[in-house]
């Protein structure tokens, strides 16, 4: 089933095309992964989903995306709600330089979402179990956020991004700063998320596209070039620029 | 189709040397496959001894194309058509090994029963074998210039094969009924045209690789069954 | 290698040995005026902090006192007259000296001498009718001749201190009735026209109701223009028009915001004239883009990447700034403040134009009582001829600017102890 439907994005940085016409059907409850060089507009697309584009006075979106047949791309949209529904993960960690309780916290606390202090409580630790960080936080809750390790602190951000329970997660390149472990251990995290939320994740790694997604989605200079099922692409892509692409052959 | 260069130099040559050496060992089991059917057709029992001894060299070359897969597969991390091109290789490197293995194996055979043997089967043996022989050099030749049709038409021609030898073995047999004399030859002859049989299933299967190499699908339809 | 390569690298090395030396030299340099500016103010200064005192007897006698009740109250011994009982106590050092010579005797001692007897007599009541020691603070002239500021080998016609008092004070020296004892009162005095009287107190609390004035104009002005421009303002012609405005009203120098405070503060809204709060108002209009400087520079630090994290947590633009950006701002812009407040601190100009200049004698209690500040208090001082106050200047500037260090060390910890570390 199709979570959210992007036809004929078209994304202007001032006079600067970013992206052309790009239509793309994300499944739910399924990873879709975003590959394509470096400044293709992987990150552009993201960002259309959570209209985090919205932040950058000079971009322009246009066309149309639907997520459960709501229009995001329109003015009329509240971008706190959709945020609230639509969770980000950045490729830098980027926790907030408070504690580790009041970072999972903090998307509840704005949302209302917890009714009590125990409810809260409860939502922290749920979130941080899944995140698989519980274990290694669970005695210093009250330590800043930021004097974890990148590893701990990428998954801190993930637990942040779940505390609100969102549809949808967006990843932006989550592992590029992270040791083979620590990925390991978020790219677990995801095929465990997947089975409640829809991931959309952008990512370098060809392999790491390959591992953790279902559908993979290649973009070239602001044009998705193809999108399918993960194996055949890896496998036997239709387009010659997916397997240049893809084996190491650009340029 | 023929690809871009990988931006990786060692890379692009990595998997150069495996198309290689693919292409080699080929080259030597056919060589191989020719001295033991020539063997019979010039009574020449020298060409089957080369034919067993040459069979070392095939399976050293189908533990050094293990290696470099694996290689490959570890350092590499193939992707698509490079993906493609390594498993096939694995695949294909194997196949050869069992032709050079069938190869030899009818060598042996002529050691045992010597070439002085009935005409109308040796007959018969040459025509099958000549065939196999035919459809191994088709099959490489696919390999080797990336030929879809080539590889196809040998997939469907193995058929030819298989009746051949079906009828072969009859013919064999009623030999037999009226030379009851010549048994031990002509077990072995049976022996033997099943093998020739074997060496074209074989050359079948790298067909279907070679399909898969280059289209990234498998063959359709039923496989020509013998 | 080569001689050539070799040669090439040797001159990399001198070049950069060189380039040190340069900085080594010109640090130096700077430390060296320092050094020679802070011997000047300290040598000449903590003189200062030292105040004489002449002890002599006094006879707190009731009939010269005209007290006529046998046990007088409070109000008796408060409206006594001490003209006499004080004058015959400075008189008592020599007795011999012909009446009409005795000014020589009282001019050696503060013109308050008066009130010094007194107030001894009212904070012990039982002195009256007995005959005590007492600690007359000592003249300006005296004060000096003690602390060896005064040469006394110049013609006596060109001395402050003739003979006659030369030989009294050497008298008292040597019976060890010349004390020289920590100035309190240097603290505790408002100004006076008498050196050896005067204090900063006035100065020193006008100075801390002004800068209190224009913290509390400036710092929540500054900042909300800081965040506005910064967090919610369109970047367009007209922002920056006002970032260039900003920028340069920092630059402006401020004798002209002297005159702003007096054209528009006290001409049109009529407030009073030599208060702090005047003065606090028309230094804050000098703080404020200081502060709004600093402020916006430290929300320009705060990394993009948190307000990213908390906008796609579904913040919005209000709860991102004031959850996140302001909070991880605070140390730089408080840093900015404090040093914007100390600034301000040891302006002159713009309190000489709205009359902060005057001679106050008072200590203010409130804002709104008129009120001298230091710098302006060393500018005072430093215009009067007596010797007295010449030690007065370099002490009035090192307690400015021991405020000054105080401040900006305030500003060094809380930069460096609040500021967050983000990753
Ligand atoms: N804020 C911006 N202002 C102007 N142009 C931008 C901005 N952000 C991105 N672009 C342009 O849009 C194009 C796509 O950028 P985008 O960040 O989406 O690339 P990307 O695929 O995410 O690259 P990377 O893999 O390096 O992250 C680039 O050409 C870039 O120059
Ligand atoms: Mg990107």
């Amino acid at each position: 089933m199709s979570k959210i439907k992007a036809e004929n994005v078209n994304v202007y940085y001032g006079s600067k095309q970013a992206l052309f016409d790009v239509s793309i059907d994300i499944a739910e409850k399924e990873v879709t992964a975003l590959i394509g060089p470096s400044g293709c507009g992987k990150s552009t697309f993201l960002r259309c989903l959570n209209r985090m584009n919205d932040v950058i006075e000079i971009c322009r979106v246009e066309g149309s995306i639907k997520m459960d047949n709501l229009e995001l791309n329109s003015r009329k949209l509240d971008v706190v709600r959709l945020r609230e529904s639509v969770g980000m993960v950045f490729q830098k960690p980027n926790p907030f330089p408070k504690t580790i309780y009041e970072n999972v916290a903090y998307g509840p606390t704005i949302h209302g979402i917890a009714q009590s202090k125990e409810e809260m409580d409860q939502i922290v630790e749920t979130s941080l179990k899944k995140a698989a960080l519980w274990n290694e936080v669970k005695d210093r809750l009250d330590e800043i956020g930021t004097g974890l390790s990148g590893g701990q602190q990428q998954r801190l951000c993930i637990a942040r991004a779940i505390s609100v329970s969102p549809e949808v997660i967006l990843m932006d390149e989550p592992c590029s700063a992270l040791d083979p472990i620590a990925t390991a251990q978020i790219e677990e995290l995801i095929d465990d998320l997947k089975k409640e939320v829809t991931i959309v994740i952008v990512t370098h790694s060809m392999s790491q596209a390959a591992r953790v997604s279902q559908k993979t989605g290649f973009f070239h200079l602001g044009k998705l070039i193809e999108f399918g099922p993960t194996d055949k692409i890896f496998k036997n892509p239709d387009n010659q620029q997916t397997q240049d692409y893809i084996t190491g052959r650009f340029g | 189709m023929s690809e871009k260069p990988h931006i990786v130099k060692s890379y692009e040559e990595q998997l150069q040397l495996l198309k290689d050496t693919i292409v080699k060992m080929g080259t030597g089991v056919e060589k191989q496959l020719e001295n033991t059917i020539q063997s019979l057709v010039k009574k020449d029992i020298s060409l089957a001894e080369k034919s067993i001894k040459d069979d070392e060299l095939t399976d050293k070359y189908e533990i050094n194309i293990e290696e470099q897969v694996v290689n490959l597969i570890a350092l590499r991390q193939p992707m698509a058509i490079d993906l493609r091109e390594t498993v096939v290789a694995l695949k294909v490197s194997s196949d050869l090994e069992r032709i050079g293995d069938l190869a030899k194996n009818i060598s042996k055979r002529l050691t045992k029963i010597g070439t002085d043997l009935p005409n109308d089967i040796t007959k018969n043996f040459e025509i099958a074998g000549l065939k196999a022989s035919k459809q191994v050099n088709a099959v490489l030749n696919s390999y080797l210039h990336r030929a879809k049709d080539t590889a196809e038409n040998v997939w469907n021609s193995d058929e030819e094969i298989d009746q051949m030898t079906n009828s072969n073995m009859e013919a064999a047999v009623k030999h037999l009924e009226k030379n009851k004399n010549d048994i031990q030859k002509v077990t072995q002859l049976l022996f033997m045209l099943k093998n020739i049989e074997r060496i074209g299933d074989h050359a079948t299967n790298i067909a279907e690789q070679v399909y898969f190499l280059i289209t990234g699908d498998y063959l359709e339809g039923d496989r020509p069954k013998g | 290698m080569n001689n050539f390569k070799q040669n090439l690298l040797k001159k990399r090395y001198n070049a950069e040995r060189r380039f040190q030396w340069y900085g080594k030299i010109a640090i130096g340099l700077a430390l060296s005026f320092l050094a020679v500016f802070m011997f000047q103010i300290f040598s000449k200064g903590y003189s200062a902090f030292q105040k004489t005192w002449i002890v002599t007897e006094v006879h707190y006698d009731k009939e010269l006192l005209l007290i006529d009740a046998e046990s007088p109250s409070k109000d008796d011994l408060e409206n006594a007259d001490y003209y006499d009982v004080a004058y015959k106590a400075m008189t008592s050092l020599d007795p011999g000296l012909p009446e009409e010579e005795d000014r020589q005797l009282i001019q050696m001692v503060s013109y308050k001498y008066e009130t010094e007897v007194k107030d001894l007599l009212l904070k012990n009541p039982d002195y009256l009718g007995k005959i005590v020691p007492i600690k007359l603070t000592a003249s300006d002239d005296v004060d000096q001749v003690h602390k060896g500021n005064y040469p006394r080998d110049i013609p006596e016609k060109n001395r402050r201190v003739n003979d006659y008092q030369l030989q009294i004070y050497d008298m008292l020296n040597e019976r060890g009735d010349i004390l020289s004892e920590f100035n309190i009162s240097f603290f505790t005095s408002p100004d006076s026209r008498e050196a050896e009287l005067a204090g900063i107190a006035s100065s020193f609390m006008g100075t801390v109701f002004s800068i209190l004035v224009c913290l509390a104009f400036s710092f929540p002005v500054a900042v909300l223009a800081a965040i506005y421009l910064e967090e919610f303002a369109p970047k367009n012609k007209f922002t920056d028009f006002i970032e260039v405005n900003i920028n340069n009203l920092a630059a402006v120098p401020s004798i002209v915001f002297g005159l702003l405070g007096l054209g528009v503060l006290l001409a049109v809204f009529n407030l009073p004239r030599s208060t702090p709060l005047v003065g606090g108002i028309t230094l804050s209009l000098m703080t404020l883009p200081t502060i709004i400087i600093a402020a916006r520079a430290s929300l320009k630090a705060v990394p993009p990447s948190i307000r990213e994290a908390a906008l796609a947590m579904g913040a919005s633009n209000m709860q991102t700034t004031m959850h996140h950006t302001v909070p991880l701002s605070m140390p730089g812009t408080l840093s900015g403040t404090i040093i914007g407040l100390a600034q301000a601190l040891g302006e002159t100009a713009p309190l000489i134009l709205i009359g902060m200049v005057a001679f106050v004698n008072t200590i203010p209690g409130t804002p709104v009582d008129p009120a001298a500040s230091l710098p302006v208090q060393i500018y005072i001082w430093s215009e009067s001829a007596e010797r007295g106050f010449v030690e007065k200047v370099s002490a009035c500037i090192m307690v400015l600017l021991a405020f000054l260090i105080l401040m900006n060390l305030a500003a060094q910890i809380v930069r460096h102890k609040f500021e967050k570390k983000w990753s």
